[in-house]
């Protein structure tokens, strides 16, 4: 398969993750943009969501969202968390 | 207000003088968990309790170990205070957060897939926050009174503000009270380990407050209990005391379900607030018992919060957490803690902040690192406790003063939260209701519909659910749980129709339970999937406080706030919690109320152990009321429209039919008795009592029993009084061996 196509997949499966994991009911998953920042302005996302984004992604994906510094970088937005799972994926 | 008696069980010991001891020393408590396998979890340290006593051979099924903890330091308070509950009166609070979780969360967690093994379920009998102060009160007993009350980690910080408004003066009943054993007691459990590490505020070393390299708290378990009686009733009998409590405040952040507020500005001014009420100054203090966690979050914000109260005193008085030696004790750490700060004062030693090997230069106070020492005069110390939710809470304690022998001394200054004057001591303010809402399967009710409640209501099938979304801003409310969000509705629609501004008023919730369901789903996955999988956004909706928290935060309320737990009475006693903070000044206005969520295990198991008549899978419709109480005062600035005042109210174990005699007799013709349910029980308490001719209004319209419903009834009555049915009532509900009766009037 393409890998730009597995990337569109992977961001559109990502943000239905999203919107099932933090409860944000009623909005619709493709109406997030790619590269809207995810935490403080953009979706508004906080730190408990965080927390609940890593486990989730651990337990349905099997990617283990790195602690530290790497974390912020990872989850500026969808398209790097789509990019740090293919590539925690694909190695 | 003295403290006359001490009891402590934390992980250092067994008693005050052998906790004590290795507080002093430095010694520490945090090693590796012996309670269960922690083998999968971040962390695997925690402070154990160890030498909890054995249950008594005959039914040990109702003693958890938080009961047992909780037993001996309360019966090591009394004792050290000379109380004897047979010949005086005495009160009793407690303030928790996991009761018999740790004796049950197995068995939940079958429960949450499994047929419902009601021969299999006598352990639960242990998993109630009510147990333990039934329990205290069959074995240390008989106390005239008995709250249990929940607010996450600040928990049994205000159960000692709680025991303290009931001292300060003859309440709804008249009845004084001699004394009050007050404080709070949690075990270590999977479920609070779980969380807490899904939430990372698990330090994989023991913690370090303060320490440059905090990672996050460690986990601890025990109990700590006080005696508080009036200084000039203590001083006539002959008590000596410990100190003095001279002063507090609770209060809330309405920020975050588990952060708490960057800038720390609620800590400062409840810090504040309390000094105000003991009368002290900063110079005055010279000892602080931090919440002081080790999480990255909460030291520096704490540390900037004491420099904002504190001012340029902060660079003298000493600071130190106890939490580096015995964890964090959840819902005991208010009290445990305010036991320290109460004996950090009388016997003039500091106790340290162990694990601060490297203070963070962020944090900007006197620290007393590794080991305590002594000083020569520790004039008054302020303990801090902070729950989730961001319920705070701040006590002061002094040396006994000698004005503290003569009678409660006045204040007139303004309350944190209000722009209101107090009210002096031994005045109360006279309260009344101006708001209420009951939303369920009537749908939305506020004021004068709530009249209709009496009658079979036509237009909803008994099994109608009425969905809380559409009255909630979903983007706001999408953390709340279903419990939360019925609550929230009926919550804001009390008080939008009140008026009362949502920065001077809290909130207190009836529940009985707790969310089970909740927490058994949690705990299989954990015992199915593993530690891992354990929900970070699930959890803190799992505390018994967490709609109460919410609603604070989804509101934007500011004042005192927690949740309350009398089985089938804990609307009630949310109900009553709320006019004691009013009537004390210690809040112009509270929303109370209660909330019951659909939950297949209180159906099929709870419900029915602890109802008066066994009742296995009747129906129990979701349902949350709200009545909201305010100072007359408050509400005629307000210009509000006053629905009812309150004329009497008390609450009563086992003197049933004593207590109803104290109750003022009807006014006139139109009186009415409204009661959550008929009953058998209430009908022989009310036999000899004037009220007895009056007609009896049940709360008919709603199919099932809940224990809400005496909430429910409350606002039922409210809005007869309001729509003129009636001129006067007396609404009673009880449950096993307790009741609460309230008199309310048209204004």
């Amino acid at each position: 398969m393409h890998p730009d196509s597995n990337l569109d997949l992977l961001r559109a499966e990502i943000k239905r993750l999203i919107v099932k994991e933090l409860n944000l009911e009623g909005r619709d998953p493709s109406s997030i943009d790619d590269d809207a920042p995810l935490f403080g302005e953009g979706l508004g996302l906080d730190s408990l969501d965080a927390l609940q984004l890593a486990v989730a992604l651990d337990e349905q994906m099997g990617v283990r969202i790195p602690d530290g510094d790497e974390t912020r970088a990872v989850f500026r937005s969808v398209r790097t968390l789509a990019e740090h799972v293919a590539k925690v994926r694909g190695a | 207000m003295w403290l006359t008696g001490l009891g402590l069980v934390t992980p250092l010991g067994i008693g005050v003088e052998a906790s004590w001891a290795r507080l002093v020393r430095g010694d520490c408590a945090i090693r590796t968990i012996g309670l269960f396998d922690a083998q999968e979890y971040r962390s695997d340290v925690a402070a154990e309790v160890s030498g909890v006593a054995t249950p008594p051979s005959e039914a040990p099924w109702r003693w958890s170990r938080t009961s047992a903890m909780a037993v001996a330091a309360a019966e090591e308070a009394m004792r050290a205070a000379g109380i004897n509950p047979t010949r005086s009166r005495v009160g009793l609070v407690i303030g928790g957060t996991t009761g018999g979780m740790f004796e049950n969360e197995e068995l939940l967690a079958r429960l949450h897939v499994g047929p419902r093994p009601h021969e299999a379920s006598r352990s639960m009998l242990s998993h109630p926050l009510t147990s333990t102060g039934d329990l205290l009160d069959e074995v240390l007993g008989p106390f005239a009174r008995v709250r249990t009350l929940s607010s996450a980690c600040s928990s049994s910080a205000n159960a000692l503000i709680a025991g303290a408004l009931w001292l300060e003066g003859p309440l709804g009943d008249g009845v004084e009270l001699d004394a009050v054993v007050a404080g709070g007691c949690d075990g270590l459990c999977r479920l609070t380990f779980a969380g807490f590490n899904a939430l990372g505020a698990i330090d994989p070393e023991p913690c370090r407050p303060f320490d440059r390299r905090r990672r996050g708290t460690s986990l601890g378990e025990g109990a700590g209990f006080v005696v508080l009686e009036r200084a000039n009733r203590a001083y006539a009998r002959g008590a000596t005391p410990v100190a003095e409590l001279a002063g507090w405040a609770s209060g809330s952040e309405a920020h975050h379900i588990t952060n708490p507020a960057p800038d720390g500005a609620t800590i400062s001014s409840l810090i504040n607030c309390a000094l105000e009420r003991a009368r002290l100054k900063p110079t005055d203090i010279d000892y602080v018992s931090a919440h002081g966690t080790g999480t990255p979050l909460n030291d520096p914000i704490e540390a900037c919060a004491l420099a904002r109260a504190f001012g340029r005193e902060v660079e003298r008085i000493a600071v130190s957490s106890s939490k580096g030696q015995i964890g964090h004790t959840l819902g005991a750490a208010g009290a445990i803690e305010a036991v320290i700060a109460a004996l950090v004062v009388a016997r003039r030693t500091l106790v340290p902040t162990v694990g601060l090997d490297e203070p963070d230069p962020a944090i900007r106070v006197v620290h007393v690192p590794h080991v305590g020492r002594a000083v020569s005069r520790v004039r008054a110390a302020i303990s801090n406790a902070f729950g989730f939710g961001g319920m705070d809470s701040v006590l002061v304690f002094a040396e006994p003063r000698d004005d503290a022998a003569t009678p409660s001394r006045a204040f007139t200054e303004t309350p944190i939260v209000g722009s209101l004057p107090r009210v002096s001591q031994g005045a109360r303010a006279s309260c009344v209701v101006t708001g209420v809402a009951v939303f369920g399967p009537c749908g939305m009710l506020s004021a004068d519909d709530c009249a209709t409640l009496a009658e079979r209501a036509l237009d909803s099938s008994p099994l109608a659910i009425v969905e809380p979304e559409p009255y909630l801003d979903i983007e706001r409310a999408r953390r709340l749980d279903r419990a939360s969000r019925l609550a929230a509705v009926a919550a804001g629609r009390a008080l939008s129709d009140s008026g009362a501004p949502p920065t001077n008023t809290g909130v207190v919730l009836g529940r009985a339970f707790g969310t089970v369901d909740g927490s058994a789903a949690f705990m299989h996955r954990i015992f199915d999937r593993g530690p891992r999988v354990a929900s970070p956004a699930e959890f803190p909706n799992l505390v018994p406080s967490a709609p109460v928290g919410h609603v604070s935060i989804y509101l934007g309320l500011r004042g005192p706030s927690f949740m309350t737990a009398d089985l089938s009475t804990s609307g009630e006693s949310a109900f009553h919690q709320a006019l004691e903070l009013v009537a004390t000044a210690e809040a112009p206005s509270i929303v109370a109320g209660a909330v019951e969520a659909r939950s297949a295990i209180v159906e099929d198991v709870l419900a029915g152990m602890f109802a008066s008549r066994g009742h296995y899978g009747s129906h129990r419709p979701e349902i949350a009321a709200a009545l909201v109480v305010e100072s007359r005062g408050a509400a005629e600035l307000r210009r509000a429209r006053v629905l009812a005042s309150v004329e009497q109210w008390i609450e009563w174990r086992r003197e049933g039919e004593r207590s109803i005699a104290r109750l003022m007799a009807p006014h006139g013709p139109c009186a009415e008795i409204v009661l959550p349910r008929p009953s058998d029980t209430l009908e022989g308490l009310l036999a000899a009592s004037p009220w007895n001719s009056c007609r009896r209004t049940v709360l008919g319209g709603l199919d099932g029993e809940s224990d809400a419903f005496g909430a429910v009834a409350l606002a039922m009555a409210v809005g007869r009084l309001a729509m003129g049915r009636t001129d006067e009532v007396l609404v009673i509900g009880i449950a096993k061996e307790r009741g609460y009766a309230v008199v309310l009037r048209r204004d």
